[in-house]
């Protein structure tokens, strides 16, 4: 037991007393060793195992392109049969996209944000530990399915119906929608916590407009996320429902429609090229001021142009579908959009130019990748505006110019900071430097061997070369640009291996780094080389956008425990809850500790996966229960139990815990969550009038199937429901309990009349859903609906328990207030169902 | 409601997001609108760009730019009042409501030259 008095902490300017502080906050937050390394919930481990894990991942998707560039170096090659070439192809997009840019990305940010903005850890460090565990077990899964020789072969859009039945009789479909389903929980997961994180917990004093910029730019990626990754996840359950059961969303003769899939694929993917490229450029911003030595120019700005990035890319997803079929009016909207998008990339191009015009650039081996971005993504991001234009868009479509243009903008705006990034940060990661020799043998063989590899491609496309062909005849003119793109392609692998050699080797003999080695301005230059466990022995109060630079004696004074929080008696870890706009702190965030419970869930989910892949539903069902019980078992110990913060006491003048306030980080990381189901409920009714508007067979009953009354009733209960926890809430916030337990149960009773209602209204319908399109949407809604009020009632119910084991309560008011969002939630979505599955078609007709 | 009118403010980061969340609004609106009323009430081709489709969908247009014009010189005049972090949040917001009027304008410009469903 540490019984650290906390008189001592604030004389922490004695060294000996700071040595003991140290050992008090390891004791704490520090990583068990062996089995237990499981259950580690650290955002400084779990970082890193995302970005090794990533680089695995990498080297795979990177043999896999060795593996097609080998195919095509020469015409009429069969160094590999059509079907595996397709595996192959499919597999370099899926891994490279979904393996490794994506969980990259969002490794660096969970590993950086926490540091940068002077907090000891994420906001929700299990929901880390959950994201890294289902993306590892996702990845295996997916990456198994090569060994086996069944990986997906559609291409890694997996576009309908080539990915359907038909088409696709193997379980290649089923291992990406399964497998990519299972990796998304994993970003949503990042998703959710980062923007918490960065919005409320942030250091004392650290207002919005004073964030390190990467924080603005991982900000936007993760919300990018929360609102992009659902249209995909839908259309991944469809397909696979369709798979699956037969239910056919996606086949015209049942009434649907194979563009569907396009649609909710690219609603999801061309955001997604922009979470890639958003934290990447927040590396850049975030290196260039260092190695210029002034500071951005224009922060203003750079923000601007983040905001406006995470806002118009979301309009431009059918540019990647001009060629169905859709109106010219509507091209011209998805093309204007599409121009638009170029104007706050121009805009950030032209901050970092000024930057080092007006600074005195080094150029240092991580500055040299940044200078290797500028060039690539620059030329990429004209053949992007090139490709915005209707006429040419067709001229070009489905050919290796659209690959090399995809290849500029991805490896040149996303792979090429991240390396800058990684030389730049090296030091914290392992407290030694990287070889400048080695280092820059890698860059140039790098950015040569790309550019012969992709720059060539631009022009076997424009010859009509069409991308995933498996091989080609000789007298087509492409044989000499793809041998040189071939050559270019093993010096680009070439240099990549010297970069990682580097990476390697410096571990053992790179020179140890001294504090701050480049001179850097941002807060996670405070820690010790490399970090401990809790990032700051104390949390300063920081006003301006480069504390380092205003004062580089911080990281010393924070070391002596001269700042906010340097408490360890209590046995909690703790950091700031902060005000979202302001930086003020309003509570003290205790965070829980190592747990077992997220690597259980993620188990028990990859059965699920693996079960529904091989057919056996039984078990899947007994696993999705399983799982269940994990993740409740999980939310148990919060608040009051004994394993959270049974004892609310905190040092006179620090503000209140979370749990006992009624406005934690929680509120935000269930309404950011709700964000996430609430685009995927939107995707689900774009669905369902899309197919109504367009679908050519789409087949609608004169009469609804769906029981109005049946619905009002069921909806009547949820509301009624919805408001006792309401009312709960209320009371809670006037500091009074009184009735909660009855009003918890009896909103879950409720909230059973509803699930009960509903199922007989879905039971009478007798649904074909099977046999048309219409049904098959009605059973998704229906089901979604019945799924979150089981949440609801289930939730409900623990809450009841929790008022009477005493750890929810006036005295711990927070977790009524989260369970009411969903509540309210569950409202909104069920009349909205009502009135688009019921209502609508008996107005308008079928 | 205090809380409300507070985050209604010009000088509120709400505004941020308000703009462009108006401009995916707008762009929403005549997507789904212009293909909604070419598969009801598709006009005769010969029409060119003179129908009723493309009258709607420039109304629609012009709204949305007016009101963000509006927004955009409420918050340029507020950030003026205002010193630090209120007047970095009210001219990032005068920008981005900027930025959406002339993203509705530019994207809207087709509806001048292209009939409707063909």
């Amino acid at each position: 037991m540490i019984t650290l008095d906390s008189d001592v902490t604030r004389h922490g300017d004695n060294p000996e007393h700071a040595n003991q502080l140290h050992s008090d906050l390891n004791e704490i937050w520090g990583n068990p060793r062996g089995l237990k390394a499981l259950t580690i919930v650290n955002h400084t481990t779990l970082g890193l195992r995302f970005m090794l894990t990533g680089m695995v991942f990498f080297l795979i998707g990177g043999m896999l392109a060795m593996l097609v560039r080998t195919q095509l170096a020469f015409p009429d090659q069969d160094f590999m049969s059509p079907d595996i070439y397709n595996q192959v192809t499919t597999m370099h997009g899926t891994v490279m996209m979904f393996l490794f840019a994506i969980p990259m990305l969002e490794g660096l940010a969970i590993y950086m944000i926490p540091k940068m903005i002077g907090a000891r850890d994420l906001v929700c460090p299990r929901l880390t530990s959950l994201g890294y565990w289902c993306y590892l077990f996702g990845g295996i899964i997916l990456t198994f399915s090569l060994v086996l020789e069944m990986a997906p072969n559609s291409g890694w859009f997996m576009y309908t119906p080539l990915s359907s039945n038909e088409y696709s009789p193997g379980l290649g479909s089923d291992f990406w929608l399964l497998g990519i389903t299972f990796v998304e929980i994993s970003a949503l997961s990042a998703g959710v916590e980062l923007t918490v994180s960065i919005l409320r917990t942030r250091t004392r004093g650290m207002a919005l407009h004073k964030m390190p910029l990467f924080a603005w730019y991982i900000l936007a990626m993760a919300l990018m996320i929360v609102v992009g990754f659902p249209p995909l996840i839908l259309g991944s359950v469809l397909l696979e429902l369709e798979r699956a059961a037969g239910m056919p969303f996606f086949e015209v003769a049942g009434g649907g429609d194979p563009i569907l899939w396009q649609h909710l694929f690219w609603l999801f993917g061309h955001p997604e090229v922009y979470i890639i490229f958003l934290p990447a450029a927040g590396i850049v911003s975030t290196l260039i001021p260092v190695f210029a030595g002034r500071p951005m120019v224009g922060y203003g700005w750079v923000v601007f142009a983040i905001i406006v990035t995470g806002f118009i890319s979301f309009g431009l997803w059918v540019h990647h579908m001009f060629t169905v079929g859709i109106p010219q009016l509507a091209q011209a909207f998805f093309s204007a959009a599409s121009m638009l998008v170029a104007v706050p990339t121009a805009i950030q191009v032209f901050v970092w130019l000024a930057t080092l015009w007006l600074g005195k650039p080094k150029l240092k081996l991580p500055m040299l990748w940044i200078v290797g971005f500028l060039v690539i993504f620059v030329c990429g991001g004209l053949t992007g505006v090139m490709l915005a234009l209707v006429p040419f868009n067709w001229q070009v479509h489905d050919t290796h110019f659209v690959v090399a243009h995809m290849h500029y903008v991805l490896v040149g705006g996303m792979f090429f900071p991240l390396i800058g990034g990684l030389y730049y940060w090296l030091p914290l990661f392992s407290g030694r430097m990287p070889s400048e020799t080695l280092g820059k043998w890698g860059f140039w063989l790098t950015f040569i061997g790309f550019n012969i590899t992709f720059l060539i491609m631009h022009w076997t496309g424009l010859m009509g070369m069409p991308r995933r062909i498996y091989s080609y005849e000789t007298g087509m003119g492409w044989d000499i640009y793809n041998l040189i793109s071939s050559v270019g392609g093993f010096i680009l692998s070439a240099g990549i291996a010297m970069m990682l050699v580097d990476i390697a080797l410096h571990f053992r003999f790179g020179k140890p780094a001294p504090h701050n080695p480049w001179n850097a301005g941002t807060l996670e230059w405070a820690n010790s080389l490399p970090p401990s466990a809790y990032n700051f022995i104390s949390l300063p109060t920081v006003e301006t956008r480069h504390p380092l630079w205003d004062n580089p004696d911080l990281p010393r004074t924070m070391a002596e425990g001269q700042h906010g929080l340097p408490v360890a008696g209590h046995g909690r870890r703790e950091m700031w809850g902060s005000d979202p706009i302001t930086g003020k702190v309003r509570e003290t965030i205790h965070l829980p500790g190592n747990s077992w419970w997220p690597f259980f869930a993620a188990l028990a989910l990859a059965v699920v996966c693996i079960s529904l892949l091989t057919s056996v539903y039984l078990l899947a069902g007994i696993a999705v229960i399983v799982s269940a019980f994990f993740l409740l078992r999980w939310s148990w110990e919060n608040g009051a139990h004994p394993k959270a913060a049974p004892d609310a006491e905190v040092k006179p003048g620090d503000p209140p815990l979370h749990s006992r306030t009624m406005d934690g980080p929680g509120l935000w990381a269930m309404s950011i969550t709700m964000l996430a189901n609430g685009s995927f409920f939107l995707s689900y009714l774009f669905g369902w009038f899309y197919l109504w508007t367009v679908s050519p067979e789409w087949r609608m009953p004169d009469t609804s199937p769906l029981s109005l009354v049946g619905l009002v009733a069921a909806g009547v209960a949820l509301t009624a429901g919805a408001l006792i926890a309401q009312k709960g809430v209320q009371r809670l916030r006037q500091q009074s309990d009184k009735g909660l337990a009855i009003g918890m149960f009896g909103s879950s009773a409720l909230g059973a009349i509803q699930i009960a209602v509903t199922v007989w209204v879905l039971l009478n319908a007798n649904l074909e859903v099977t046999e048309t399109t219409h049904d098959a949407v009605i059973m998704v809604g229906l089901l979604y609906v019945l799924l979150h009020a089981a949440l609801g009632c289930v939730l409900s119910l623990l809450q009841g328990l929790r008022v009477g084991y005493g750890y929810v309560g006036a005295h711990a008011p927070f977790e009524p207030a989260v369970v009411n969002i969903l509540w309210r939630y569950n409202v909104v979505t069920f009349w909205i169902v009502v009135g688009a599955l019921a209502v609508l078609p008996r107005v308008i007709g079928s | 409601m205090m809380s409300t009118m507070q985050r209604l403010h010009l000088t509120h980061p709400l505004h941020f997001v308000i703009g462009l969340t108006l401009w995916s609004g707008w762009f929403v609106t005549v997507y789904g609108g212009h293909a909604v009323a070419c598969e009801v009430i598709p006009p005769d081709p010969e029409k060119g760009v003179f129908t009723l489709i493309n009258a709607m969908l420039l109304l629609v247009s012009v709204a949305a730019t007016a009101l963000l014009a509006l927004l955009t010189v409420g918050c340029w005049r507020i950030a003026k009042r205002h010193e630090g972090r209120l007047r970095f949040n009210a001219r990032l917001s005068a920008g981005l409501y900027l930025f959406s009027a002339l993203g509705v304008a530019f994207a809207a410009l087709p509806v001048l030259g292209i009939p409707p469903c063909l």
